[in-house]
């Protein structure tokens, strides 16, 4: 059923909407579309574009690998310091980018906790494609770990208790039950972890640098782009703004809060 | 109810409003300026701002960023550019008035204290599997770097170490200073008290070295402050420059 809102809430939601779509208007207008097949098709664009995708989806698949196991982790288990954990598996989400930098220069740097042992096995992040993908991983992981323990909340445990009473293991009831129900959730959280990583900027440029085709990702090239040619970083914003609008529309909303 | 919300949303439109040009502030003037001029800068504008009691709001970045962030609208009085190139761009629009030199910079290339790459002459920079990180192209340290490694003959082997290409010259130190990459070509007013005991620093003789000039100048209707600022520099900051080892104009 549909209700009538009062006037100054419409109005303010305009406001909203004007909000988020002036920007994208203003990008429009000052892309330079004269010049948009030499500009997309330059090394710049190409290059920023390949490194994205492949930086976001090893964020993606990192997210899912260490983000499942603690969202279950969280939701399932109930230990003495569960919060402090859950609030240090959150800790990415709110810490400025620039901060998760400098951190994974000190854990995984060549002079970090980490660093001696990852270079004794040729592991050397920092300048490299799967250093950036680690910091975009860092980053947006946490967005996997929620919607797991989020979906596990509003989990029917009946079948999994049926699963398990009929003697199937630990590992079978999580792989063949739990999961499978859980799909919606995890399609969600990693789709919102795989868009997060696309736009990771900070932590990208201060842990693994800014070279093309290796560590320089779309938000990268855009920013070098806007210090002397802010043409080709209006035109190349329009790009990512095009692929962001492109995830959400195939969400359609459905795991992202709009009922289905 | 309704006249909440349209309080709410005059409010909004009011605050919007009122964030205009800070240069309207009698008592204040905004001064962008290069990053390689981070500690000189900030101490000139502590004494000017005490001595004539004026807020000084300083904004450092890489000169050509400054410049794009002035033609579209920034509120800055004075720019401060480490390279005449980007000065002309803010000189044509939107204007300048007192365009002056007011300082000189040479390049040093710095190594992680320790030096762990083993680097003694600017010629090892082309060696291979050395990590040297350089300013972007269009940033005024990394032209000139790359002007002074094409002197020293090894552009070509050099730019092909180039692990990273950093916004501003306080990016290349950032890299450096931990020792995530081998070496950097920066400006030697980059070698600060803060990151002296982290970097080693390689002189480049004087033949192939590139001269960068600085150069300052108040912005067409900037606030009445922005002439005594650009006079400051160029007189009593002087002496402040040098203390940062910046080379007369």
């Amino acid at each position: 059923m549909r209700r009538r809102l009062p006037i100054g809430v419409v109005a303010l939601a305009a406001l909203g909407a004007a909000f988020v779509l002036l920007p994208v208007a203003g990008l429009l207008d000052r892309a330079p579309w004269d010049q948009s097949a030499e500009l997309l098709s330059s090394d710049i664009a190409v290059e920023g574009l390949r490194v994205s995708l492949l930086v976001s989806l090893g964020a993606a698949a990192m997210s899912i690998l260490v983000g499942v196991p603690l969202g279950l982790l969280l939701g399932r288990t109930s230990f003495p310091g569960i919060a402090l954990v859950r609030a240090v598996a959150l800790l990415p989400l709110v810490l400025p980018p620039v901060v998760a930098g400098i951190g994974l220069l000190t854990a995984f740097g060549r002079r970090g906790l980490l660093g001696g042992p990852a270079r004794a096995i040729g592991l050397e992040l920092p300048f490299t494609t799967a250093g950036a993908a680690v910091a975009a991983a860092f980053v947006s992981f946490p967005f996997v770990v929620l919607a797991v323990e989020a979906g596990l909340r509003s989990l029917d445990t009946r079948l999994e208790d049926a699963a398990s009473s009929l003697g199937g293991s630990r590992g079978y009831v999580l792989r063949r039950v739990t999961l499978p129900m859980l799909a919606p959730q995890l399609v969600a959280g990693t789709v919102l972890a795989w868009a997060r990583a696309l736009g990771e900027f900070g932590a990208t440029i201060t842990f693994a640098g800014n070279f093309r085709g290796e560590t320089q990702t779309m938000p990268l090239a855009v920013f070098e782009a806007l210090q002397s040619d802010p043409g080709a970083a209006t035109l190349l914003s329009l790009v990512l703004v095009v692929a962001s609008l492109a995830i959400l529309i195939a969400l359609r909303g459905r795991f992202i809060g709009a009922p289905t | 109810m309704r006249a909440g919300a349209l309080l709410a949303s005059w409010l909004i439109v009011g605050t919007a409003c009122g964030a205009t040009r800070s240069g309207d502030t009698t008592d204040a003037v905004t001064v962008f300026a290069a990053a390689s001029l981070t500690e000189a800068f900030t101490r000139i504008a502590d004494e000017y701002g005490e001595l004539h009691g004026v807020e000084v709001r300083l904004s450092f970045g890489p000169s050509d960023g400054l410049a794009t962030q002035i033609q579209e609208g920034a509120p800055a009085d004075v720019f401060a550019s480490a390279s005449p190139k980007w000065m002309d761009a803010v000189a044509e629009d939107p204007g300048v008035t007192d365009r002056a030199d007011f300082a000189r910079n040479i390049l040093v290339v710095i190594v992680p204290a320790g030096d762990p790459a083993g680097i003694v002459t600017v010629g090892d920079l082309g060696e291979p599997g050395i990590k040297l990180v350089l300013a972007a192209e269009g940033v005024p340290v990394g032209d000139y770097a790359r002007e002074m490694l094409a002197n020293a003959g090894i552009a070509e082997e050099a730019l092909a170490n180039v692990v990273s290409n950093e916004d501003d010259v306080k990016g290349i130190v950032q890299k450096v200073a931990p020792g995530e990459a081998d070496a950097g070509i920066v400006y030697r007013t980059d070698v600060t008290a803060s990151v002296v005991e982290d970097v080693e620093t390689i002189d480049v003789p004087d033949d192939i070295n590139v001269v960068a000039v600085y150069q300052i100048a108040a912005l067409d209707g900037a606030a009445q402050h922005a002439r005594g600022f650009v006079e400051y520099v160029l007189g009593p900051g002087q002496e402040t420059l040098r203390g940062s080892s910046f080379l007369p104009p």
